[in-house]
């Protein structure tokens, strides 16, 4: 019984959300990972069984980080999905993040203290990343990535709301 | 929609759906840019955008509305080729021919953003560009030959 409402108590609404791992679940997912890579500029492409392989075409995003250097993002991808099978995606500005941004492969107490970092977050306020993800079109562009490719997990204005309760709380680390 | 290609400019009622590559084979009757897959894994389709290289058969018509599009057809003129077309020829890089046209697009569009690439940066741009005949080593060679052509 006290278990029980032990159980009840760490699954209440505000306690939950000022945890981490709703925001993590956002970070780490494909949407988001498979561009946030090292400085290597080698975009990730999903598999069918969730693990990921290197960008087909031999794609290197270099120190631009638009692959203006060899080939660049916007050659094949456009300003909005492709809507075939296969195509590709598309957004306005298509790029990779900063190569401090990296998040591919790295753990929730890593990619925590990253987004605390404004060396490491883009010189942004904790409120400004959540802005940030309600407001930056290739960052929406997780939630909507055109036929084929899972969403990243709900919202972005749920994501928004789970980072500034994180924040709220203190931004502690897992 | 408006849109100049290769120098003419065409104003045009099509579905803005329509991949740009339709709209300059079937509606502009323009047919050196070829179709391979339709989902940006081949290259055949390459053109300028603006002066960027893009595959045409990704781009639609809503996007290239009121763009500069040039297809391997307004690179160069018989009597004016251009430097990476004249390099095509003197290393006779095609075999079937029917990805050459987006290769040289490809090509030229590298060398003004990169002038002077090196190996390595020319197999990196040209990878996404397919040739079932792997004429690879002749685009390297020619790309090579187009930039001491224009250092010259």
């Amino acid at each position: 019984m006290i278990r029980a409402a032990a159980l009840l108590l760490a699954l209440a609404g505000p306690a939950a959300a000022q945890d981490f791992a709703p925001v993590y679940d956002v970070l780490s997912h494909p949407r988001c990972a498979n561009c946030h890579v090292d400085e290597a500029g080698i975009p990730l492409w999903s598999n069918d069984d969730g693990t990921t392989r290197p960008h087909g075409m031999n794609v290197q995003a270099g120190e631009s980080r638009m692959g203006i250097e060899t080939l660049p993002c916007a050659t094949c991808h456009g300003t909005q999905n492709n809507p075939l099978p296969g195509g590709a995606p598309g957004a306005p500005d298509w790029a990779l993040p900063p190569a401090e941004m990296v998040w591919a492969a790295r753990s929730a107490r890593e990619i925590c203290e990253q987004l605390k970092d404004p060396e490491r977050n883009g010189g942004r306020t904790l409120e400004e990343v959540a802005d940030h993800v309600v407001h930056d079109p290739l960052v929406l562009w997780g939630w909507t990535p055109g036929p084929g490719r899972d969403p990243a997990p709900g919202t972005p204005e749920e994501t928004a709301a789970a980072i500034l309760a994180w924040a709220e709380a203190g931004s502690t680390c897992p | 929609m408006r849109i100049t290609v290769d120098g003419t400019p065409h104003e045009l009622d099509i579905e803005a759906d329509m991949p740009l590559l339709w709209l300059l084979r079937d509606e502009l009757g323009i047919h050196g840019p070829k179709y391979g897959c339709g989902i940006a894994q081949c290259g055949a389709c390459t053109v300028h955008l603006d002066g960027l290289a893009v595959r045409s058969c990704q781009i639609t018509a809503g996007e290239a509305d009121g763009a500069e599009i040039t297809t391997i057809e307004g690179l160069g003129t018989p009597e004016a080729l251009h430097p990476v077309q004249q390099a095509w020829i003197e290393e006779q890089v095609a075999q079937c021919g029917y990805c050459q046209s987006g290769q040289i697009m490809q090509a030229a569009s590298l060398l003004v953003l990169n002038p002077n690439p090196t190996d390595d940066e020319i197999d990196a741009a040209m990878s996404g560009n397919l040739c079932r005949c792997a004429s690879y080593p002749r685009i390297r060679a020619a790309i090579r030959r187009a930039i001491q052509a224009e250092g010259a």
